[in-house]
């Protein structure tokens, strides 16, 4: 069982006994941080729209938690599934081309991540903002450990280099 | 030891600092009410559906077996058009029977969901 997982996973078991008292403790616990992520990582417009599907799905899969992950391992998981669902139902799947490959001056995080691709600001949010393991991020992301730790490594350097462009360095 | 570029990165990249979002906890209650509430409705839609299928073949197989009875037969094979017109009292009759569900409230549904958009 992860560590300090021990509430999750009574609320959780409530939860599957049809608690929505503890279902909603579990929401307040947890919504900080998957939105934060979902935000910085797919943007601002669907954060909030896949954040309330993945809460539902959690909802709706609450027995099937066994608090081997941390809870917001595994919520984070729905959210990324219900992402990519969402873009496959709206054209091919194919990775979101950041907004310009070339290192400008960019001196805040917002205009950084915008020219990463969405599974570099995934990895970089995640790793570095979320304090997850590379193991955990490269299992949600469904890539091999050593594409994960190059991925988080490209991004940190792009956004350095954007961040040096900009007066900081 | 971490740098002012890796210490600024963390920084900004770490959950938002602030109080939980009860309106965003309201909406996702709300949407999960609203989301059992409508697959209790399908379910008890599918299962009156099947009633009504069961009950429909039972009625027909009962009339077929009575039509097949010597008198009855008879008196379909003079009186047709009476015979006719009995069948389809019956089968009106038994469609508005069929078609009444008990405790069903068509407003239900409608007013949850309104609820729960008004809630968002």
């Amino acid at each position: 069982m992860a560590p300090n997982n021990d509430e999750d996973l009574a609320l959780s078991r409530r939860a599957a006994r049809g608690d929505h008292a503890a279902f909603a403790m579990l929401v307040e616990k947890h919504e900080r941080a998957l939105r934060g992520f979902l935000i910085r990582s797919v943007g601002p417009d669907v954060a909030d729209d896949i954040a309330q599907e993945a809460f539902i799905k959690a909802w709706r899969a609450a027995a099937q938690y066994d608090g081997r992950a941390r809870y917001s391992t595994w919520l984070t998981r729905i959210a990324w599934r219900c992402r990519l669902d969402a873009l496959r139902k709206v054209r091919p799947v194919e990775p979101v081309q950041p907004a310009a490959e070339h290192a400008t001056a960019a001196g805040e995080v917002e205009d950084m991540l915008e020219r990463l691709s969405e599974s570099e600001r995934a990895a970089l949010v995640l790793c570095e903002g979320h304090g997850w393991t590379h193991t955990e991020a490269a299992q949600l992301l469904d890539i091999p450990l050593g594409t994960l730790k190059s991925t988080v490594a490209r991004a940190k350097s792009k956004c350095r280099a954007m961040w040096e462009g900009a007066d900081h360095g | 030891m971490a740098d002012a570029f890796e210490r600024f990165l963390a920084a900004r990249l770490a959950p938002p600092e602030r109080m939980p979002d009860r309106r965003f906890v309201s909406i996702v209650h709300s949407r999960i009410l609203l989301e059992d509430r409508l697959a209790a409705e399908r379910r008890t839609l599918v299962a009156d559906l099947i009633k009504q299928l069961v009950a429909l073949i039972a009625v027909a197989a009962a009339l077929w077996f009575m039509g097949r009875a010597a008198p009855v037969a008879e008196w379909f094979a003079q009186h047709r058009a009476a015979g006719l017109a009995a069948l389809l009292v019956a089968f009106g009759l038994l469609v508005a029977l069929l078609s009444r569900r008990p405790g069903a409230n068509p407003g239900a549904i409608n007013h949850v969901a309104s609820s729960a958009v008004s809630r968002c």
